[in-house]
């Protein structure tokens, strides 16, 4: 694989006048008929081994990973469905790079939070104890493994008290809490007597954002930016909608309606968004765990849960309900 | 008086000799009354289930309450008798019970007299909505004045407990602080007054309780000192036999001193004395401070976090068991509850500079904070989080005092923090530099004279453990937590550099 050419700034073949006095030592670059001398030339005519070294290396990664690819789509052709059947412990290896890969795309913390003005941006959520945003809980591990995440929980004084699984749902204290300026982003979850769940981040130049699809489209744009497809965009955030809305807060004709568009999509397609794991399978696997019709879910549906467990983001929401 | 105002307590039949025609009048009625009294009673007794009944359970009732006003209708006369908090209606009425004579003498009782008196509570149709007693008022029977006032006072009582607004607004009179700090005593007795100070009592109270339940020991430090030990400036001098000594400006260095003799966790309650020409609504000259020290065994967030938490426990204690008083003081100053967060939100220095600095203001790293700044981050932090209480962590340690330690991964900053309600800044505390050596280098970088502190550098070379603390003012921080302006209103009896009496 080519690396990036650079034209080289002087003459390839200039004639260097080397004085005698030097020890000489024999060019280490001896050209074995190898055409691609010239892209590594550098001003004196001589060539970097390292740059060579890191060629070598470079290749032999490519080559792992076509390797790899070629393995798991061998894999995915034996199996029809996507690790439904698949034990926890095998597909977590395959899930580590499957998870790497899902969100393809990198989004850079700058362009969505705004300049970095040297100290700990932190993302305030102020949710309702009654009601626990667990896609909320599910984004937030998944944060954390993408930055460095300072995550709190406080309880608001509106709020007498709140159950101890709420208190650490956030995972355990990070070691180096202590120091707020070594973290990346914080993630603040404050419980208190709010009607609808809110979430700050900049008070002068963002407004509150409010609902919690709202807040999760939020957070999701920090892991990976949306499909560039406006189609398949809007396919996820109309998943979402139907989440939040009809599957959370409808009555139970509603939420059967939804459950039978879920079976339909996820006969089609692996995921709801088509073949990659996107923000509309999260909002809706944590909608259909709270509205406790998991079990009663029909069977593509019931499939694709097992699917997203499988795959291990989804166990504090998990852990919260219990 | 009780609160509930029905069950009456133990009698209080305090004969006193009338001097007046009209007492000798009112002996021969008792005989009658006595008889009349009887037979209710023993009806009221079969009836106390009823609610549809007038008449409440209990019928004689022995009170020692202050007079607050009275108006004379033609054969009746109305009182209000006040009781600390809570005042009630009282109704003298020409009937079988009293005479004309006894309702002309009830009128001309002059405002603020102790009475004692033996009524029947009933029960009202409309609400009286001038007295904290709303549903009842008192049928008195008989009357006593135990200590009379005088007829003309400095200030009325329903003046001095109108809100504002409502004064200006009406064309009613309010009166100004410095009357009622001069007349302290009568402006007490308010009702706001007494709701204040039942809940600085209160914050005294949960301190003590939560420290010592953390096993704190309570210390009492001497007040007259040789030496001035922070800036020599703000300090009284008393003359001590025939030298000089001062008023200590706070108890840091004894406090330090008990740490350094293995006490461990300390606390005292007791005055500070500031010589600060400050005339501020947040500035007194003598004020009591609640102050922590203690030692820590890895980090000095413990000392943060055991401080915080104690606070928080304050403010949970008056929000449970003082919302009485609270919507007392609110009726006359109206202001926002306060609200907190558990546990206490931290944030660092870093931080609160990016927050000033979206906000427009161009501070530079190591600078201190101006108190307009800190206000506009207080109303930052209330708009982010929606809290009155945080932490701010982390100082420069170019603004701090000589004995605060430095951060051990950035000589800049500092282990020092202040904390803050409603935007004010209520305590300043930090770890302290243990060490005898690494102290008297900071000394000298302060170019601090080293032969005044001699002492307080020679307590830390025996063995001295890190630790840290801070101290907050009672009085501050009640004022904050009602959301009142001005400090004064929450010290008795308050010194600045204006006023030294009463």
């Amino acid at each position: 694989m080519p690396m990036y050419q650079v034209k080289p700034i002087c003459g390839a073949h200039a004639e260097t006048d080397l004085p005698t006095c030097m020890y000489k030592l024999p060019n280490i670059h001896a050209q074995k008929g190898n055409s691609c001398t010239p892209e590594h030339a550098l001003q004196n005519g001589e060539v970097d081994p390292a740059v060579k070294a890191l060629e070598a290396r470079q290749d032999e990664i490519m080559r792992k990973l076509h390797e790899l690819k070629a393995a798991v789509e061998g894999l995915a052709k034996t199996v029809t469905t996507p690790d439904a059947d698949l034990d926890l412990t095998v597909s977590s290896s395959l899930s580590e790079s499957a998870s790497s890969t899902t969100f393809k795309g990198v989004t850079d913390l700058d362009t969505v939070l705004g300049k970095d003005l040297g100290a700990l941006r932190d993302i305030v959520i102020n949710a309702n104890p009654a009601q626990p945003p667990l896609s909320l809980l599910v984004l937030h591990s998944l944060l954390c493994q993408r930055y460095r995440v300072l995550s709190t929980v406080h309880v608001h004084s509106s709020v007498n008290g709140v159950p101890p699984q709420l208190l650490s749902c956030l995972g355990p204290r990070h070691a180096d809490s202590y120091a707020r300026h070594m973290f990346q982003l914080g993630f603040t979850l404050i419980w208190k007597d709010v009607p609808k769940l809110q979430m700050k981040f900049s008070v002068q130049n963002m407004c509150p954002i409010e609902g919690e699809a709202n807040v999760a489209r939020f957070l999701f744009k920090l892991l990976a930016p949306y499909p560039s497809d406006p189609a398949l965009t809007t396919m996820v955030d109309s998943w979402v909608d139907t989440a939040f809305f009809q599957l959370a807060e409808g009555s139970t004709k509603e939420r059967s309606t939804v459950l039978r568009a879920l079976n339909s999509a996820l006969g089609r397609n692996p995921w709801l968004a088509g073949q990659e794991f996107s923000l509309a399978d999260i909002a809706c696997y944590c909608c259909v765990l709270q509205s406790g019709s998991a079990s009663a879910a029909p069977a593509n549906v019931q499939r694709w849960i097992k699917s997203c467990e499988n795959l291990g983001h989804f166990s504090p929401a998990k852990q919260l309900l219990q | 008086m009780t609160k509930e105002g029905v069950q009456g307590a133990t009698e209080e039949e305090e004969q006193q000799q009338a001097q007046s025609k009209k007492g000798l009048k009112k002996q021969q009625k008792e005989a009658e009354k006595a008889a009349k009294k009887a037979e209710k009673q023993a009806k009221l007794a079969a009836e106390q289930q009823s609610t549809e009944e007038d008449d409440f359970a209990k019928d004689r009732y022995g009170v020692a309450a202050m007079v607050q006003s009275q108006q004379k209708l033609g054969k009746q006369c109305f009182l209000v008798l006040r009781q600390q908090q809570f005042n009630v209606q009282a109704l003298v009425a020409v009937g079988d019970r009293a005479s004309k004579q006894m309702v002309k003498f009830a009128a001309n009782i002059t405002k603020e007299s102790i009475v004692d008196v033996e009524a029947m509570v009933r029960k009202v149709e409309q609400k009286i909505e001038s007295c904290s007693q709303q549903d009842v008022e008192l049928h008195i029977e008989r009357i006593f004045v135990i200590s009379q006032s005088e007829a003309r006072l400095p200030l009325q009582l329903e003046d001095a407990v109108r809100p504002d607004g409502e004064g200006e607004e009406e064309g009613r009179a309010t009166v100004n602080q410095d009357t009622k700090l001069d007349n302290r005593v009568i402006d007490l007795r308010t009702t706001t007054s007494q709701a204040i100070f039942r809940l600085q009592s209160g914050v005294c109270q949960l301190f003590r309780d939560t420290l010592t339940n953390k096993g704190f020991v309570e210390i009492q430090t001497p007040k007259i000192i040789s030496a001035a030990s922070e800036g020599g400036a703000n300090v009284f001098t008393v003359s001590y036999f025939k030298t000089s000594a001062y008023l200590a400006q706070s108890p840091q260095l004894y406090k330090q001193m008990c740490i350094c003799a293995d006490f461990d966790k300390v606390f005292c309650v007791g005055p500070v004395f500031r010589a600060e020409d400050s005339n501020t609504h947040r500035h007194l000259t003598e004020f009591v401070g609640l102050d922590i020290e203690m030692a820590f065994n890895y980090h000095y967030h413990e000392v943060i976090d055991s401080i915080t938490d104690t606070m928080v426990q304050i403010f949970k204690g008056l929000r449970d068991n003082f919302q009485t008083e609270i919507q007392t003081v609110n009726k006359q100053f109206p202001s926002e509850p306060f609200k907190f967060l558990e546990p206490t939100l931290r944030l660092e220095y870093t931080e609160a500079l990016a927050m000033l600095h979206e906000a427009g203001v161009e501070m530079g790293d190591e600078d201190d904070l101006s108190t307009p700044n800190e206000k506009l981050l207080g109303r930052l932090v209330k708009e982010k989080y929606d809290t009155d209480f945080y932490v701010l962590d982390k100082y420069p340690l170019a603004v701090r005092p000589f004995y605060t330690m430095p951060d051990p991964n950035n000589p800049k900053y500092s282990n020092s923090y202040d904390m803050f309600m409603r935007g004010e800044e209520i305590l300043s505390g930090a770890q302290r530099v243990h060490d005898a050596q690494l102290l008297t280098e900071r000394a000298i970088h302060h170019q601090i004279d080293l032969e005044k502190i001699k002492a307080y550098i020679d307590s830390f070379r025996y063995g001295a453990p890190p630790h840290g603390g801070g101290g907050i003012g009672l009085e501050r921080v009640c004022m904050l937590y009602l959301g009142l302006h001005n400090v004064r209103q929450t010290s008795m009896f308050p010194r600045d550099p204006k006023r030294l009496t009463p």
